[in-house]
């Protein structure tokens, strides 16, 4: 073989590796759930601090509805500190994070907000019925709601700091987007 | 090299190239979501299905080994029939994958069901829920 | 404070491999022994870095020490203590630091063997180890820290994955990995051969035992794999060609490959160019598995999906192929052969048709494993192709590979006469077609089961027949039988520790014929008192009952099972892990040697009285694990140090 035409043999090594690179790209495993795209259903809660809160009343904010409990270990633990700071870097920007605590007892769902000092507002879901609508089967589980009302992404697992960031800029910006025209 | 080991290494590359094409084409199959099965649905032709399954569409008779149930992914819904128990994994409200073909009748019959297995989470079954400490329960006392 | 201390010795272990690997490289570069001398003390010092940092990390399981995230991951304060310690490489970042861990062992060993032996190879081969290492710690330390905190600390943790909770799961990824990391060290070599130049086969002589020794636990892993599948997953199955089990598929054919092509290369100086394209292929095909396994790429019910680490692998799996082609291409002149083929009709014809062989079925695998990703960039839309495929493709490929290995071991070297396949074929061929016969006769009815066992039985003879004229030679001799044939045994360890092998092969091949071809299943639902048969076996449903476990709650059906015999009871069950969304199947099984059988409880009804069971027959699969056993023995024989004195 001439001198040349011998590194071809390296080089022909690069498609099958761009082929694997391009496979990055896709995620195989992604189920669709049936909610994205649709308006998120509405809730009504009481907070751990009594205030009511609504669906309704958030209407033109960008809502991050995390459900989450005190049992979840330890991926809700992983989330939290998340959580609360994405909560105060953007609250002044019409972002609002709202925890809803499912299936537990409120002494471990205070002592939780407690540890973490989360200061967004959380409320226990105890009928379960917001658990129910939003088909939630394990937690933790993170909405990302535009300022419509309509359910844009669901994260399954413990956020962390690019996913929230990545959704909230996006519906962010959307809405500003929206506002200024 | 001589010419005839280059013409039997042809000959063996020729074979086998053969070979994938046909195992290929036989074995091809399709992977759709609901909408886009409704979309094109082509009759007789292996699919591998993914989506939801929709909450109270599941049917599962144990003397007949009957399961039947519908995928959704918000927008279409098809439905499925299997013979035989699902995986473990299985449930309404949970993602799920089947594979199986489209029958002449509309609903893709499944000889397979692979279930969503997620490590991220945790299952709500704690002390304070029923789940499947009540199942125990239940049974211990039926048992007796 | 513990934590923080295992994090930093990984730190200061890579900053040692990065360390090492330049030593090693200038000391090879200049010759200079002092800077490989360094780069040993180097080593040694990332060996016991990682030693201590793994020994943390145990200790942090022990010690339910849930502010260590990978704890709570896998662990709870029910989690029994055994799979407390094994639970440790039970998911990604643990894997990572006992894969690390077996390099740095590994390099010692490499070390300790080779320093005197191979002073030209030695240092370039220790820097390829120090700089996987390196690749290996950097995972450790950027992608995959295993001793990241949680603040504050859970009260409790996730718990260990209840498919781990099992002694195959235990054992599994350690042959796995002890096989896939033992191929760094023919790799390693390898390049340093193509480096310096010295292509001639004394990296082959040196790596020799290490090649088979990885080939062994290659081959157990899978083995396990397959048996742990079986004996757990309750689909009754030992390989269903998922991506994973590809994954690990793929570089034991051309592993297999390249531990047959050295042996040409020894002889005749031929196939240089196979044997080092083998062992960079093998090498890649370990990495790619890892790739594979941690990335998400491919859709597979094992795999876990991590952010960066599937970068960092494949960055890396494109730097190792794109320079060690690259330095293969450098060396091409040299490695272009020093003999040609005489004949087709040769040994050397048969091992490159073997090569052929192995590859042709790697490169099938690795096709039908990527193919979903083939079809979208290339189509738009996604399509895979499921167990049809491999196995129309690769079945009549192994059923050549078989035919080769009567071949191979006996038939001439550079030409074979026609004398010489008389002598050596006619007896087993005629064998083998008797034994066709016979099989048909008995009632087999399936073609390929006919061929499949036909050729097993054709290569048993080749065997048989080779031992059989050596032992008469000693016998001629003076020898009595039982002398003679240890004698041979021990002082053709090689050879005939080869020959077992094969043999475990062939019995491994008899065990998935049969059950590919006889084995049963049904499913039915039965309520107390009601009874199904499948196979000769009676299977009588009595009744169900609940009970709980320290991490567990489990429902078991009792059946009553009788086949003519004594009637005894089966416990199939469902348990149920707090931390798992859905119940996992127990299955109960009885082995024999012709058949198992196999329960599986699925449904259920909550008052007791009616349950939903799988009921299989599975034929001949103990046959398969009673395979790996020979395959043990074979290769234990192989590597035994030689006699060279008369035995």
């Amino acid at each position: 073989m001439s001198r040349a035409l011998r590194w071809l043999i390296p080089l022909a090594a690069i498609p099958v590796l761009a082929l694997l690179a391009y496979g990055f790209r896709l995620n195989p495993r992604e189920v669709p759930s049936p909610l994205v795209g649709r308006p998120a259903p509405a809730f009504a809660l009481k907070t751990f601090a009594g205030q009511p809160v609504s669906l309704e009343s958030l209407r033109g904010k960008v809502v991050v509805l995390n459900f989450w409990a005190s049992w979840c270990y330890p991926s809700c633990y992983e989330e939290a500190p998340v959580l609360e700071r994405g909560w105060q870097a953007w609250r002044d920007r019409s972002v609002v994070v709202l925890g809803v605590d499912i299936q537990d007892t409120d002494d471990k769902a205070l002592k939780f907000v407690r540890d973490f000092q989360l200061s967004f507002p959380n409320a226990p879901d105890p009928s379960g019925k917001v658990s129910i609508d939003y088909g939630i089967y394990g937690v933790p589980e993170t909405f990302f709601i535009d300022t419509q009302g309509r359910i844009r992404a669901k994260h399954v697992g413990a956020l962390s700091e690019e996913v929230f960031r990545q959704h909230v800029e996006r519906l962010s910006s959307e809405s500003q987007g929206a506002a200024q025209r | 090299m001589k010419p005839k080991f280059i013409g039997g290494g042809l000959v063996i590359l020729a074979a086998l190239g053969y070979m994938i094409y046909a195992g290929v084409t036989q074995s091809a199959v399709y992977f759709v979501t609901p909408s886009e099965l409704r979309a094109s649905p082509v009759t007789g032709k292996a699919y591998r299905l993914g989506g939801l399954v929709a909450r109270g569409s599941l049917r599962w008779d144990a003397r007949t080994l009957d399961l039947a149930f519908t995928l959704t992914d918000g927008q279409a819904s098809i439905p499925v029939r299997h013979k035989g128990t699902a995986p473990d994994l299985f449930g309404e409200g949970r993602g799920a994958v089947v594979e199986g073909t489209l029958t002449s009748d509309g609903y893709v019959k499944a000889t397979q069901i692979l279930a969503k297995h997620s490590e991220e989470y945790q299952a709500p079954h704690d002390k304070n829920e029923a789940g499947y400490k009540e199942l125990i329960k239940t049974l211990q006392k039926a048992t007796k | 404070m513990i934590p923080e201390l295992g994090q930093g010795m990984l730190l200061v272990a890579l900053g040692l491999a990065l360390a090492g690997a330049i030593l090693s490289a200038a000391g090879g570069r200049t010759g200079r022994p002092a800077l490989v001398e360094s780069a040993q003390h180097a080593a040694l010092g990332v060996f016991a870095l990682i030693t201590c940092s793994f020994a943390l990390l145990v200790y942090a399981f022990l010690t339910f020490d849930f502010s260590v995230r990978y704890v709570a991951h896998n662990t709870n304060l029910g989690t029994p203590f055994w799979y407390r310690i094994t639970g440790v490489w039970g998911a990604l970042e643990g894997s990572i630091i006992l894969w690390g861990w077996m390099l740095s062992l590994y390099t010692l060993i490499v070390i300790l063997r080779h320093r005197e032996r191979a002073r030209e190879l030695y240092p370039w081969a220790l820097t390829v180890m120090l700089a996987i290492m390196a690749f290996f710690i950097t995972i450790m330390t950027v992608a995959a820290p295993p001793f990241s905190r949680l603040n504050p600390v859970p009260a409790n943790g996730r718990g260990l994955n209840p498919l781990l909770e099992d002694t195959g799961m235990i054992t599994h990824p350690i042959a796995l990995y002890l096989g896939f990391t033992g191929f760094t060290v023919p790799f390693a070599f390898a390049v340093a051969a193509l480096v310096t130049g010295r292509l001639s086969d004394t990296w082959i002589a040196l790596t020799r035992r290490w090649t088979i020794t990885a080939w062994y636990f290659l081959s157990l892993g899978l083995l396990i794999g397959g048996w742990w599948s079986y004996h757990v997953l309750g689909w009754g199955g030992y390989w269903a060609w998922d991506p994973v089990e590809n994954a690990a598929f793929m570089p034991w054919l051309t592993g297999t490959a390249f531990l047959h092509s050295v042996m040409i290369q020894e002889r005749r100086r031929m196939l240089k160019l196979w044997n080092i394209s083998l062992v960079i292929l093998t090498f890649s095909l370990t990495l790619f598995g890892t790739f594979l396994t941690r990335s998400g790429v491919i859709a597979s019910v094992h795999a876990f999906t991590q952010g960066s680490i599937g970068i960092m692998f494949l960055s890396f799996l494109a730097l190792v192929v794109l320079v060690a082609l690259g330095l293969l291409a450098w060396r091409w002149d040299a490695l272009k052969g020093q003999g040609e083929l005489d004949s087709v009709v040769s040994r050397e014809s048969a091992f490159l048709l073997n090569n052929v062989m192995l590859v042709a079925a790697a490169f099938t695998v690795f096709f039908g494993t990527v193919f979903p990703l083939l079809s979208e960039a290339v189509r738009g839309v996604k399509v895979s192709v499921g167990a049809p495929f491999f196995n129309s493709v690769n079945i009549p490929l192994f059923l050549g590979l078989i035919f080769l290995m009567g071949v191979g071991p006996l038939i001439a070297w550079r030409r074979a006469s026609l004398d010489n396949l008389r002598r050596n074929f006619v007896g087993p061929i005629v064998v083998g077609v008797v034994g066709a016969a016979v099989f048909y006769a008995l009632g087999v009815r399936s073609a390929l089961a006919v061929l499949s066992l036909a050729l097993t039985v054709f290569v048993a003879a080749t065997i048989g027949l080779d031992f059989w004229r050596a032992t008469r030679a000693r016998l001629r001799m003076g020898e009595s039988i039982l002398p003679a044939m240890t004698g041979l045994l021990a002082r053709h360890n090689r050879r005939y520790g080869g020959f077992v092998v094969h043999l475990g092969i062939l019995v491994i091949a008899v065990g998935v014929t049969g059950s590919q071809a006889w084995s049963v299943q049904t499913e039915t639902t039965l309520k107390v008192g009601e009874s199904a048969s499948l196979g000769g076996y009676n299977v009588r449903f009595d009744r169900l009952d609940a009970a709980e476990e320290s991490n567990h709650a489990r429902v078991v059906g009792t059946f009553t099972v009788a086949n003519g015999r004594q009637p005894a009871v089966m416990q199939p069950s469902k348990k149920y892990y707090p931390q798992e969304s859905s119940p996992i199947a127990g299955v109960d099984y009885w082995i024999g040697l012709k058949e198992d059988l196999y329960l599986v409880l699925g449904d259920f009804t909550r008052d007791g009285r009616q349950a939903t069971v799988k009921i299989q027959v599975n034929r001949l699969v103990t046959v398969i694990w009673i395979g790996g056993l020979i395959l043990t023995l074979g290769t234990v024989l192989s590597v035994m140090p030689e006699r060279r004195k008369a035995a």
